[in-house]
């Protein structure tokens, strides 16, 4: 039977209808088969006013058969094998006749009992039961309270429809009764409209201005933008996030262009599409990536035949545009480099002071980053774009528009005639903000943003704050996320526990936690981020941890590990060499360290293994410092022939403690060669013993 | 329509939903929520229905004149209804229509924007209200006040007047708006934008307003273990109004700020305690 069920309610934030749906699946899907109701092809639906699921349920529950066990058999039955009064009572008590008794055999022994057919409940009674502490345990990124009620919700709930196969299932919350109806768009057609199913529940909706499926809506929101942008040959600067936005915050989406003066298209770009989106949630428009005077525009509304919609954000729009040509003309009258003393002002994090103080931090973090990638000619620059990269917070424009720090620095820095790469890094020294966000392009921003990601880090994990679940107040993972991606992907050689401590060493006297404390908690959180990010580029777990187990304090070479194991396993060699390695391990394991003694071995195996060896880790030696794991492994992959000759021929465990513990030796040095490409020991694969 | 017929217009259409139009405050505030008809009476357990409008100092915001939408002294209009009732949106848009909008032809939104008040202790979770992109509107569901969980929960509507009269006469500038037929917004306010914005930016004296903040924290103090708890509310709003003199003429350093509004927030925060105990035990 058809389910259907919508909450409306008053305007929600698109993230918390994205969540609120999410949960409502989960949950009715758990719910309901825990009552023995198989749901089949739910599917949900949302806009800002509503959260809606359609599903397919059995009429009723599976019926079952119940077993009550009662007496033992030995009580119930005399000698004569006739019931007795113990047997009768619970037969009364069952409210069966008491020759439906049976034998049940239990662990306890025999025991006797009555099987009963529990015929299932209808559905329609279940969810009234279910849906009320489902839909008050929905939580959402922010709750509130409204009225006189004590629910909390993502907004005041002001319908609720529930049907199941055209009927109404009634029960109640937040003092809401439900209904059989839904009602339009709110402004533009909100009329009660009395449903039987989900087919006629969408076309009515239609018909009433609101279009429920946010797929579609994208779909019509995507189409008219192109259709308006064709004549103008012209194109959307892109904007997923805003789109996405838009999706939710509309039930009738309508398409508009609006124009504003050439003027201030001597605005950058960023500047103006941020004036665009921040407010009034439009879109600038560009030819070839430059801004055309126009913008386009999303209303809930079914058309704008006297052009007011459009007329009314243009006028907004010059006002924005104003303020940011003023702000523009204002902030540069004050050189970035006279703003330094100004971040005393602004507090970085109560606890780890100003941004001054993180200024200084930035620079002492950057020289060394520099030094430690051997970039001698890029400190210079970066020192200069680490001394104004915070400026930018002062100025009127990130106040007005604090998406824009750190662009709007690098924009001032271009117009202020410093070298490309300084207004370049400090442009880009966020990046890369999400997780999908691109990476600082130029080196200098590369630089930076590792420098600055590093320090907010060690200071906030400082303070003992971690991220847990979905909370991470100071977007530690975020960074942690940042810096490995940097560091992966220019290849930059660095020593994290060095960066670690040396950027932990800047804070000086402020009471943070031990600095071993620290490290411990931040090469986790490295350990958790780079495990997430080789799991999104598709490796499988067993490599990761194989890589991951030879450390991560350069993460570029970890990287370059997992991609040695990669290629591997794409080879023959693959089961043979790990399988090697095992081999290898677990043999030493529980030994004790010792000491190779040429002099003690006895049988040609052994000596040709240890001249091998020996040949091999001189040759690898150089190929580890330089990270190419893939030679260093197919040169140790040479020992798989004396090895297993060396199995097969020389008693490992020799009665002779000395002959045992040199050979054991040696195994320990081919062991601790092989974790230096890898852990083996993690890797999973056929034909394992 | 001039603003003083849009004032008249909201006046009767709030008069009409049984709020009582209340005079506007005579001490100085930086929002309709912060007089003591809104503070206090969101308070305790009791309906309570009332409108206004409320001249709101934000010295920081002054342009001397010069800039068409920005002014350290605009005018806001104020209702707060408790409980907040379910058709409260639908109240709020007859408002509009009420003033002549034909919202049939426009774009109307409610827009994320939940609003905080550290000073009072308060926050609430609520939209901006965008008309045609133009933000005519504050509506928020109040949470707490004083650092109290407020219950019933009031439902705060904050038009702002000089927006909303720029939408209805197609104004670009607010200077430019009728205030009465008869006066304009630059007849009214004009010269006091100017000679405040020299005020607040350049000429308060800096030191003499450290002594009135810390006079009026002290009287508040003293006014509290008084149990006179409305004049100990206007003595933080005194400071709570020199704090942003001083923040304007640039004079608070990031420690002092925190410390003051810590300092504001927890004699607030104090008498609203008292009060709430007091109005419990009547």
């Amino acid at each position: 039977m058809e389910f259907l069920l919508e909450i409306i309610t008053e305007e929600m934030p698109a993230s918390h209808i994205k969540a609120g749906l999410a949960q409502l699946e989960e949950k009715l899907k758990a719910e309901l088969i825990a009552a023995r109701l198989p749901v089949q092809g739910l599917r949900t639906f949302g806009t800002c006013r509503r959260l809606v699921v359609v599903a397919d349920i059995p009429p009723r529950q599976e019926s079952k058969e119940e077993v009550v066990v009662g007496p033992p058999k030995a009580v119930a039955y005399g000698a004569d094998g006739s019931p007795t009064e113990a047997a009768r009572g619970f037969a009364r008590a069952q409210g069966v006749a008491v020759d439906r008794l049976e034998v049940i055999p239990t662990p306890r022994g025999e025991y006797v009992g009555v099987k009963k057919a529990i015929s299932g409940r209808g559905a329609e009674e279940i969810l009234a039961e279910l849906l009320p502490s489902i839909l008050s345990s929905l939580s959402f990124p922010k709750m509130m309270r409204w009225g006189e009620g004590t629910l909390r919700f993502s907004r005041p709930i002001r319908n609720i429809l529930c049907l199941l196969g055209g009927e109404p299932v009634t029960f109640s919350l937040a003092g809401l009764v439900s209904t059989g109806f839904t009602t339009g768009h709110k402004l533009h057609s909100p009329h009660k409209l009395p449903v039987k199913s989900f087919a006629e529940f969408k076309s009515l909706l239609r018909q009433n201005k609101v279009i429920l499926d946010p797929a579609e809506r994208k779909e019509i929101i995507c189409r008219n933008i192109d259709k308006r942008l064709r004549r103008w040959r012209a194109s959307l600067h892109p904007d997923d996030e805003l789109l996405d936005r838009l999706v939710y915050d509309v039930e009738n989406p309508y398409v508009f262009m609006g124009t504003f003066p050439s003027p201030y298209l001597k605005l950058p770009l960023e500047v103006l599409s941020a004036a665009m989106r921040e407010g009034q949630k439009l879109f600038s428009v560009v030819r070839s990536g430059r801004q055309l005077p126009h913008f386009i525009g999303v209303a809930d509304a079914p058309g704008d035949p006297r052009s007011l919609i459009r007329q009314g954000n243009e006028r907004v729009l010059l006002a924005r545009l104003e303020d940011a040509k003023f702000f523009w003309e204002q902030d540069r009258k004050v050189p970035l480099a006279k703003r330094g003393p100004g971040l005393a002002r602004i507090i970085f994090q109560e606890k780890l002071g100003t941004y001054k103080d993180k200024v200084g931090r930035l620079k002492a973090l950057t020289s060394y980053i520099c030094e430690k990638i051997d970039e001698p000619k890029l400190k210079k620059d970066a020192l200069t774009a680490a001394e104004l990269c915070k400026a930018d917070l002062l100025t009127e424009m990130v106040k007005e528009f604090p998406a824009l720090q750190g662009v709007v620095g690098g924009l001032y820095a271009r117009a202020e005639g410093y070298p490309e790469a300084v207004a370049q890094a400090i442009y880009e020294h966020y990046k890369p903000i999400g997780l999908e966000d691109s990476l600082p392009a130029s080196l200098g921003g590369a630089v930076l943003s590792l420098a600055d990601k590093l320090d907010s880090l060690v200071g906030v994990v400082g303070l003992g704050i971690l991220p847990s679940g979905s909370s991470d107040p100071f977007g530690i993972r975020r960074n942690a996320n940042g810096v490995c991606r940097i560091i992966l992907e220019k290849k930059f050689v660095l020593s994290l526990n060095q960066l670690l401590r040396k950027a932990l060493s800047h804070y000086g006297e402020l009471p943070l936690r031990p600095p071993a404390e620290v490290l411990d908690d931040c090469l986790n959180l490295f350990n958790q981020r780079l495990r997430s990010i080789f799991e999104t580029q598709g490796y499988r777990y067993d490599l990761i941890n194989a890589a991951l187990g030879a450390g991560i304090d350069n993460v570029y070479f970890a990287g370059r590990r997992l991609k040695a194991l990669e290629t591997l396993r794409q080879s023959p060699s693959f089961v043979p060499y790990v399988l090697m390695a095992k081999r290898v391990n677990n043999i030493i394991r529980d030994a004790p360290r010792s000491m190779v003694i040429p002099e003690l071995f006895e049988a040609r195996e052994e000596k040709e293994l240890h001249a091998m060896f020996s040949i091999i880790e001189k040759n690898v030696g150089p190929l580890l410092e330089a990270g190419d794991f893939g030679k260093a492994q197919s040169m140790i992959l040479k020992l798989h022939g004396p090895l297993t000759t060396f199995f097969n021929r020389v008693l490992v465990m020799a009665e002779d403690k000395k002959t045992r513990r040199n050979r054991l030796a040696l195994l320990q040095a081919i062991s601790q060669l092989l974790l230096r490409v890898a852990d083996y020991s993690q890797i999973v694969v056929e034909g394992e013993k | 329509m001039s603003l003083q017929n849009l004032i008249l217009n909201l006046h009767k259409f709030w008069a009409g939903q049984g709020c009582y139009l209340a005079p506007s405050y005579d001490v100085e505030v930086g929002a309709g929520t912060m007089t003591p008809d809104t503070f206090f009476r969101v308070l305790d357990r009791r309906p309570w229905r009332v409108a206004y409008v409320q001249p709101s100092r934000r010295p920081t915001d002054g342009r001397y004149g010069e800039n068409p939408h920005r002014v350290q002294k605009h005018f806001q209009y104020q209702v707060i209804i408790k409980p907040s009732p379910p058709d409260i949106q639908d109240i709020y848009i007859r408002s509009l229509v009420s003033l002549g909008i034909d919202l049939a032809e426009h774009d109307l939104r409610f827009d994320e924007d939940d609003w905080e008040s550290p000073t009072i202790g308060a926050w609430g979770v609520g939209w901006q209200v965008v008309l045609d992109g133009l933000e005519i509107t504050q509506f928020t569901y109040f949470q707490q006040a004083g650092g109290i969980e407020l219950f019933p929960v009031p439902a705060e509507i904050t038009y702002g007047l000089e927006r909303l009269e720029m939408f209805l006469e197609g104004k670009d500038n607010l200077y430019e708006l009728d205030w009465s037929g008869k006066v304009t917004y630059r007849d009214l306010r004009l010269r006091e934008e100017r000679e405040f914005s020299e005020y607040n930016f350049n000429q308060a004296d800096i030191r003499r307003l450290q002594t009135f903040y810390s006079l009026a924290r002290e009287e508040a103090a003293s006014l509290i273990e008084r149990n006179l708890l409305l004049p100990a509310y206007d003595m933080c709003l005194k400071c709570s109004h020199f704090f942003n003199l001083l923040d304007a003429r640039g004079a608070i350093g990031v420690t002092e700020r925190v410390k003051m509004i810590g300092e504001v927030r927890a004699l607030v925060n104090s008498l609203a305690q008292r009060y709430i105990r007091a109005e419990e035990s009547r």
